[in-house]
């Protein structure tokens, strides 16, 4: 037999309406998981460090106080934040139908308002954990390393003389106000910024921390959904929405606070280029 | 032939036409599980030579019938409505606008940070500001929730509990600051923290010093504030979180034990501050077992009060209590149903003898009620009043063989439980060891099973649903208002005199490690502006904080 589907029943906020938080743990016990119940008052965080800590499958978060559009999505994004993305996240108690889609797009698979059924829960349950993500990889593949510059020329040599890594492309992207090569390595591409004009962000860049890695690039399938889940996810960005990038490709930034001072960028081939 | 043989006759043709077309149910049960008979007669009632200990005339001991001899014959009961939502200013407009639709009497909610002790600009207050109330977080708000309100004509209940003495000392202070006295006040403040360990979770400090404040503020208004009922003892929230009606009367009457028992230990006389005590129980769906719960606790309290305690003055043995229907009772599906679920749950609490009465609005499985939804809770009573002619008579249904044999098992039974929680050392023992908390949750799941497998019937829900329903509008609270708080917060800070807030909290923070009564220095506290958090605050560092165990 397998082993129980491990639940971690929540109450985030300040709400001290924890009857259903109880009745549903002791209906998803008789069920036959195992449930842990975090107590009230706990914040996001606290939560997510308990479903982490006890490798749970599944979290159910309970709110009766109205403050679910705030704290639900938190509780998705300090999972995430831990690298616990892929544990179901399911919500209940008072809640709006208006709010649901809403909960749904942050990250909560299912929102189960008063009148539901336990076991209508459990099946559900059930159903979600055993796929392993909730959403399915973001990116398998970097596609390209940016290298801030002040000179292309003058830097080139390395890249093509001494590595041996062919030139297969240059632009200039007047929107930008940067000139790039782009240089292949393997699957992956360098690419070398030089800014036209003080106006380019990698003139910036450059002004503020000399030359060198300026961002990494991951190819995705769709960049608006890239942006929008890491908006989800709480991550800022710098672009709301795809935009032309240089060698023919779709692309969008996230600020570089986001991932650990590297700036992000989602890149997408469009179909036309490709010819 | 006698009534027994007729009855007995009676009985054996009945038999026989039910072995032929059964009854709907083999057996008929009250949610308390007891047990409900086809027929009740005369013997099952009150009987002639038990009428004066058991029933009595209204206003006389042991007030099953009512404690007062006209009871709605003279007044109605006051029709209170709970609100409170967003910001001061907000709920003020709502105040004023029931009073305007013949509301008589006005009910406040908190948000959850106040409700907990924390101000509005406090991390853990995220997300909650104004959400299931009004955001107090200083005596500024305050002023702002009771602008053209006149204090002294209306009476104000505040929903609030452990940081009730702080809630209490700022509506005195608005009072004094607008000139209307002290003895002129009327109101009450909920100030019930047992129930919170128990069921509704807004609790602070741990039991003892709980127990502390509120006596505090027992002996603080028995002298100060002479018409402030100082504590609602409550069951609703019991109720609420899953109890039976049975364990609705035990619970709160134990819970109501302690506070006696603490009081009287802090050496409190009993007939000082007994008349202040005042009761708050739920109207829920099981219409004749509410009734009769109304009655038998009436009767517990007024036997507790005077046989246990010893008290003497008559207004220390009447229950006086408040009564709001059962919020867990609605439903999110078709919502327009609740009104119906109220209507009779209010008449329930209503043929009981309530004080007051707060009537549910339709959408509050949903959300707060909006505007629309909140007129016709309180329609719902200005119609049980003045169209139904339901006050006309006391105690209507006394005598029912049937209710008075159901107000005698509930009154057994509940007595049975409080004899338990004696036993287990009193009501702050059994919370403790959990013994409350479990019994509820039993009940409650219990509950929630019967609903999956249909013994229990919800209509909407388990049977009769609707397939296509329209989601109806619902009430939002500005999301901005945690963000308006902290800056009215941060102005308050920066422009209050430093030196005597600083002060007060200083003695505040004095007082409470020694044993002075708080109150004096809570309400000093709040004239000079300290906040709520901060008056809390102070007290957390000497009290600590309760944290439940999970059992």
């Amino acid at each position: 037999m397998a082993n129980p589907i491990r639940v971690l029943v929540a109450k985030p906020g300040l709400d001290g309406h924890d009857r259903g938080a109880l009745v549903v743990a002791q209906g998803l016990r008789d069920e036959g998981m195992e449930v842990i119940y975090t107590g009230l008052r706990q914040t996001p965080d606290q939560i997510a460090a308990v479903a982490v800590q006890e490798d749970v499958a599944c979290v159910g978060l309970s709110s009766l106080s109205g403050a679910h559009m705030d704290l639900f999505p938190e509780v998705v994004q300090a999972l995430r934040a831990r690298g616990a993305g892929d544990i179901l996240v399911i919500g209940g108690g008072v809640i709006p139908e208006q709010d649901i889609p809403l909960l749904k797009q942050s990250g909560i698979a299912e929102i189960f308002t008063p009148g539901s059924s336990i076991h209508g829960m459990a099946e559900y349950i059930r159903q979600h954990v055993a796929k392993a993500s909730v959403l399915p990889p973001l990116t398998g593949r970097i596609d390209h390393i940016g290298i801030a510059v002040d000179s292309i020329a003058k830097s080139i040599a390395f890249y093509t003389e001494h590595l041996g890594l062919p030139l297969v492309h240059e632009e200039t992207i007047p929107d930008d106000h940067v000139k790039v090569a782009f240089l292949q390595a393997g699957e992956t591409f360098l690419e070398l910024l030089e800014p036209l004009s003080e106006a380019s962000a990698v003139a910036t860049f450059l002004k503020k921390r000399g030359p060198g890695m300026h961002h990494i690039a991951y190819e995705v399938d769709s960049v608006e959904e890239a942006l929008l889940r890491a908006q989800n996810a709480g991550y800022r960005l710098l672009d709301e929405k795809p935009r032309r990038g240089g060698h023919g490709k779709l692309i969008g930034f996230v600020h570089p606070a986001a991932s650990n001072g590297v700036l992000t960028e989602y890149c997408q081939r469009i179909k036309e280029h490709a010819q | 032939m006698t009534m027994r043989d007729d009855y007995e006759r009676w009985l054996d043709s009945t038999e026989a036409q039910v072995a032929k077309r059964p009854e709907r149910q083999t057996e008929f049960r009250t949610t308390s599980e007891i047990p409900v008979e086809r027929l009740y007669l005369p013997e099952h009632g009150v009987a002639d030579d038990e009428y004066a200990t058991k029933l009595g005339l209204p206003g006389e001991f042991p007030y099953t019938r009512g404690i007062q001899p006209t009871m709605y014959r003279t007044r109605f009961w006051t029709m209170r409505q709970y609100a409170g939502f967003g910001s001061a200013e907000e709920t003020n407009a709502r105040f004023r606008y029931l009073l305007e639709q013949g509301q008589t009497g006005l009910s406040t909610a908190f948000d959850l940070p106040t409700q907990i002790g924390y101000d509005a600009d406090h991390p853990f207050s995220k997300g909650e500001v104004g959400k299931v109330g009004v955001s107090i977080s200083s005596r500024l708000d305050m002023e702002l929730l009771l602008r053209d309100i006149p204090l002294a004509d209306v009476s104000t209940s505040m929903t609030i509990n452990a940081p009730a003495s702080v809630l209490l000392a700022m509506y005195l202070v608005v009072a004094e600051s607008t000139g209307v006295p002290w003895s002129k006040l009327s109101g009450t403040i909920q100030n019930d923290i047992l129930k919170e360990y128990v069921a509704r979770g807004t609790y602070i400090y741990p039991p003892k010093p709980s127990m502390r404040l509120i006596t505090d503020i027992f002996s603080y208004c028995a002298s100060e504030v002479p018409n402030w009922n100082t504590i609602s003892i409550s069951g609703y929230h019991i109720r609420e979180a899953g109890s039976t009606a049975v364990q609705e009367i035990a619970f709160t009457l134990s819970n109501a034990i302690a506070y006696v028992q603490a009081a009287l230990d802090k050496g409190l006389k009993i007939d000082d501050f007994a008349p202040r005590l005042s009761f708050f129980f739920n109207a829920h769906n099981d219409f004749f077992e509410e009734i009769a719960k109304f009655r038998a606790a009436r009767r517990m309290w007024a036997h507790i009060m005077k046989e246990r305690f010893g008290a003497k003055n008559p207004k220390s043995l009447q229950l006086r209590f408040h009564t709001q229907t059962g919020g867990s009772t609605l439903t999110a599906q078709q919502p327009d149903n609740n009104v119906v679920r109220v209507t009779v749950q209010a008449l329930a609490a209503v043929l009981g003898g309530t004080q007051s009465l707060h009537t549910n609005s339709r959408d509050e499985a949903l959300a707060l009620p909006t505007e629309s939804s909140a007129r016709i809770a309180l329609r719902t009573q200005q119609i049980l009043a003045y169209e139904n002619h339901v006050g006309d008579t006391v105690d209507p249904l006394g005598g029912s063989y049937f209710l008075e044999s159901l107000t005698s098992d509930l009154e057994a039974r509940a007595t049975q439980y409080i004899e338990h929680i004696d036993a287990l050392g009193g009501a702050v023992a059994a919370i403790e060891q959990g013994y409350m908390q479990k019994e509820i949750h039993h009940a409650a799941y219990r509950t929630q099973l019967e609903i999956e497998n249909g013994t229990q019937t919800v209509v909407g829900v388990n049977k009769f649903t609707s397939e296509e329903e329209e989601a109806p509008e619902i009430l939002r609270v500005n999301p901005e208002l945690g963000r308006i708080q902290t800056e009215r917060l941060a102005k308050l800070r920066g422009e209050r005199a430093v030196e005597p807030w600083r002060q007060s909290l200083d003695e505040l923070h004095r007082a409470a490690t020694a044993t002075d009564n708080l109150m004096p220095f809570i309400v000093q506290a709040v004239r000079n502006y300290a906040t709520v958090g901060e008056i809390c605050d102070t007290l957390r560092d000497v009290f600590g904080e309760y944290r439940p165990p999970l059992y």
